[in-house]
């Protein structure tokens, strides 16, 4: 569904703020997840997002976006207390991206534990930078850039653009490819 | 408890079995696959579809009632293969009696397909099975598969199924144990590590 407003909210008011928007009617949870932002010029760190919904009038639906940014490394505290299902979605998020969440807890006492990775993988794989190990034995099949790859784009000129290094490609540290 | 009793096995009477035998032997297997569809992803779909009036692959003779993968003769793994399903697979592949046969179907059970390079994605089943037949699409048709079947035909009718034959075929992989077929596959966190858990 469309989200119809998004709302910044600071570190410290996280779940105080999430309960004003129940107590508005927000009440149904939708899901919680973070974004990446460690390469932010300003504030880097974690947007830890989540979606309510209102459901009260079923044929208007609201809806709304929650985000605060937690600094790498940072605790935010868990929404747990307010919605019980946050509990999966939290341990998803921690083992995705390592952000810890204060004060978590699913009613079993064993804390946030891993949920869908295998057993013993390391790392968080939805980090930016969480290297893709096949990368580093094999490079990208297809073009990465405009005017990379087979054919006419090589000849007729690209447009310059810089090269971005994409999240996940191994450095030239890895060894050749 | 589980009992240690040896994988069900083809018999010295087969091995020793003169060559006329073995070619009747071969002709009776290779239309009688029970087969038992390891769908993980969209192509299961195309396997489905194989398997429904149009395509009709009972026609071929692959069954596709087998109630597990202890009564199945092929294995046909149709979709993507993640790190935390592929010991699923390993172990359902251990429970099916020998000789058995793995088509696998798709680009992502062939080498992971779109998904090569993920964090969570086994580049290829053929990394934890053997595999007889690889059919390549995505997803592939269901015509593909008839032909991988047709292939695994000829194949079977071309293989002796001496001890050393079998020997060769499977000698990159261990034999399972009773106990590890039915080892439980998710770890109850509360019981501590594997071996610990109370039975």
């Amino acid at each position: 569904m469309k989200v119809t407003q998004a709302v910044e909210i600071p570190l410290a008011e996280w779940v105080s703020s999430v309960g004003d928007h129940v107590s508005q009617g927000f009440s149904y949870f939708d899901w919680l997840t973070a974004v990446d932002q460690t390469d932010a010029t300003d504030e880097p760190g974690f947007d830890v997002v989540v979606h309510l919904l209102d459901v009260t009038a079923p044929e208007r639906l609201r809806s709304v976006l929650l985000r605060t940014r937690v600094p790498d490394g940072a605790a935010v505290a868990s929404l747990t207390p307010v919605f019980h299902g946050a509990a999966w979605h939290e341990r998803e998020t921690h083992e995705m991206f390592g952000i810890d969440f204060a004060g978590f807890d699913d009613g079993t006492g064993l804390g946030l534990r891993p949920l869908l990775l295998p057993d013993g993988f390391e790392g968080t794989p939805l980090r930016k930078s969480f290297m893709l190990a096949a990368r580093a034995s094999k490079p990208w099949p297809g073009a990465k850039e405009p005017g990379e790859g087979h054919g006419e784009g090589l000849r007729s000129g690209a447009p310059s653009r810089r090269r971005v290094q994409a999240p996940g490609v191994p450095p030239p540290e890895w060894g050749p490819r | 408890m589980p009992v240690d009793l040896p994988m069900p096995r083809v018999g010295p009477l087969a091995e020793h079995a003169p060559r006329p035998i073995k070619v009747v032997l071969n002709w009776g297997r290779r239309y009688s696959l029970w087969v038992f569809n390891f769908g993980l992803a969209c192509c299961a779909i195309e396997f489905i579809a194989t398997s429904m009036g149009s395509h009709d692959f009972i026609r071929l003779g692959v069954i596709p009632f087998a109630p597990g993968p202890r009564q199945a003769d092929l294995m046909v793994v149709s979709g993507t293969v993640t790190d935390k399903m592929a010991p699923a697979i390993r172990r359902l592949y251990d429970q099916m009696p020998e000789p058995k046969y793995v088509i696998s179907f798709g680009a992502c059970s062939n080498s992971g397909g779109p998904y090569w390079d993920s964090y969570c994605v086994t580049k290829g089943v053929d990394q934890i099975i053997p595999v007889d037949v690889y059919v390549p699409g995505c997803p592939p048709r269901p015509e593909a598969l008839l032909q991988g079947i047709i292939r695994l035909q000829e194949k079977i009718a071309a293989e002796s199924l001496s001890g050393a034959a079998l020997r060769r075929k499977y000698a990159a992989h261990r034999t399972p144990s009773a106990a590890e077929l039915s080892r439980p596959l998710l770890l109850d966190a509360r019981h501590g590590p594997a071996g610990q858990v109370a039975r």
